[in-house]
């Protein structure tokens, strides 16, 4: 296909929605209406998995060194960790970082410490995980590691929340995928009624001797520029409602007292929720128009 | 240039339109197509441009079996040729050069040529002054005329004309006529499917005549009824 002909199909295609300006600015609406409550759940699901996360980041391994390891085998148990590829990060709890805790614990009772050497604990080390799930069989390698005591591990809490993030996680995919198919089945409905309108067009084109493409190709432009200005319009309705929500939703959850739950920044999942709309405005416009125009083009 | 070999058409509802046509036309000649509504003319031309298939025998187009043709090489046989309906099938929402430029553009014609082919069709047909209007501007006779232009813009071999005057009064219908005589001595093949019996009586020029599918007259000088028994042929 030559440059020219690209040309000419992009310039009909765009010139088409203007000449078609009821039939546009209802598959825009559509498209808007679709990607507006698309957005909502995905902004919710967004959320979610932003505070799961968050819950999940929390909880620690804690590995303890025999209390007598000298400062190589410490080295060694160190480096041992950190060869580890799920771990994700160590922290080091010498034997002062940890009497000092003691004795923070202790408060007003700490002068019962007086006069111990910090010598009777041991060496520790806070563990962070890639991934909550491997925490079982990292605890198995980790005691396998000479020099390690004990380790000591949240466990229950951790598969709980490992658990509820699945379940978060499968539940909302079924809706994505739910509403992406009802969004498409609504926009190329829309898309068929201007297909419709203008069968008579594409018979003529096909009389003349138009290719198949020729004749679809400013069809599928016309439903990608629809999708993306649809999606743009989504962005700029979600993107504002979800800002004065999530500001409002903050301060109230602050003047409550609750800070387990945080909710994103727009401007955090800006780029996320834009690039998904335009692809999925793009895709369902596209599709939409292929499909609605198949028919017509058997003369 | 176009040949019938011992081609029959049965639709699906069981209308049999064409019962073995043979029929053979030349380069550069000028054919009518006559009998009523009914009677099969239209599936003829049909066949010549491949809107139906056949359903015995072979359509020929120059030299090709249109008849086997693949659903692909439709769009490139229709190119070699230019096609005048009776409802005209202008795009309305182009204007009247537009239109015209339509033909040339799915043809990935050079912008060079769309330029100067375009107005050169346009003078021929004589609606040079109207090329920026849109067909709903112009009256029955202009938009057949800008049908006519589109149909030769792209200089095919052929012409095939459906009643090109069938929605025309007497008078228009003459100058579409007289285009399509100066268009065929410029040496393109014309075959117009028509009832319109003053005009083929009046161009003398060869008839075939369809009845009940049937091929039933073809005859060189022919008139629109057959006086002389001795041309009819029965096939």
């Amino acid at each position: 296909m030559k440059i020219r002909t690209i040309r000419y199909i992009v310039k009909d295609g765009i010139a088409n929605i203007s000449k078609n300006k009821l039939m546009s600015l209802a598959a825009i609406s559509i498209v808007v209406a679709s990607l507006t409550i698309f957005g909502i759940f995905y902004i919710l699901i967004l959320n979610f998995e932003y505070n799961v996360m968050n819950l999940r980041e929390q909880p620690e391994i804690q590995v303890f060194c025999d209390v007598n390891l000298d400062e190589v085998g410490v080295k060694l148990v160190e480096n041992a960790l950190t060869r580890n590829s799920k771990i994700k990060q160590i922290t080091v709890v010498t034997k002062e970082q940890a009497f000092e805790k003691v004795k923070e614990m202790l408060g007003d009772d700490a002068s019962v410490l007086e006069g111990i050497e910090n010598d009777f604990l041991p060496v520790s080390f806070i563990v962070k995980l890639y991934d909550p799930e491997d925490s079982e069989q990292v605890m198995q390698e980790v005691e396998q590691i000479t020099g390690v005591a004990s380790v000591k591990y949240p466990q229950r809490t951790v598969e709980f929340i490992s658990k509820f993030s699945n379940w978060v996680q499968f539940v909302s995919s079924i809706l994505i995928f739910v509403l992406l198919v009802v969004s498409v089945f609504i926009i190329s409905n829309t898309i068929r009624l201007t297909v419709f309108a203008r069968r008579r067009e594409i018979s003529i084109m096909k009389y003349i001797g138009a290719t198949d493409w020729f004749i679809r190709l400013p069809f599928i432009v016309e439903g990608v520029v629809l999708g993306i200005i649809g999606a743009i319009i989504a962005f700029l309705i979600s993107g504002y409602g979800y800002s004065a929500i999530e500001g409002k939703l903050t301060n109230d959850l602050a003047k409550i007292g609750v800070n387990i739950i945080s909710l994103i920044k727009i401007h955090e999942i800006g780029t996320k929720i834009i690039a998904f709309y335009v692809i999925l405005g793009c895709i369902v416009g596209a599709v939409g128009s292929a499909l609605s125009i198949r028919k017509y083009l058997k003369v | 240039m176009v040949e019938f070999r011992n081609v029959s058409k049965r639709y699906p509802n069981g209308t049999l339109a064409l019962r073995n046509v043979n029929v053979k036309i030349a380069k550069g000649e000028f054919v009518f197509i006559v009998g009523q509504s009914g009677s099969g003319k239209s599936t003829f031309i049909k066949l010549i441009f491949k809107e139906e298939d056949p359903t015995e025998g072979k359509v020929f187009v120059n030299g090709y079996e249109v008849s086997a043709m693949s659903r692909k090489e439709v769009p490139y046989l229709r190119r070699s040729m230019g096609t005048v309906f009776q409802d005209f099938r202008l795009l309305p929402d182009k204007t009247v050069y537009e239109n015209v430029a339509f033909a040339m553009q799915i043809t990935e014609a050079l912008p060079k040529e769309i330029r100067r082919q375009v107005p050169m069709a346009l003078a021929l047909v004589g609606l040079s002054r109207k090329a920026d209007m849109y067909p709903s501007q112009l009256s029955g006779g202009e938009q057949q005329r800008v049908a006519l232009a589109r149909a030769i813009v792209n200089n095919p071999s052929l012409l095939i004309a459906d009643e090109p005057t069938g929605n025309l009064d007497p008078e228009t219908s003459w100058e579409i006529m007289k285009l399509l005589t100066e268009i065929n001595h410029r040496g393109t093949t014309v075959i117009v499917a028509t009832h319109e019996k003053s005009i083929v009586d009046a161009m003398k020029k060869r008839v075939i005549e369809i009845d009940k599918g049937v091929v039933v007259r073809d005859q060189q000088k022919g008139l629109y009824n057959n006086e002389d028994k001795n041309h009819k042929i029965y096939s």
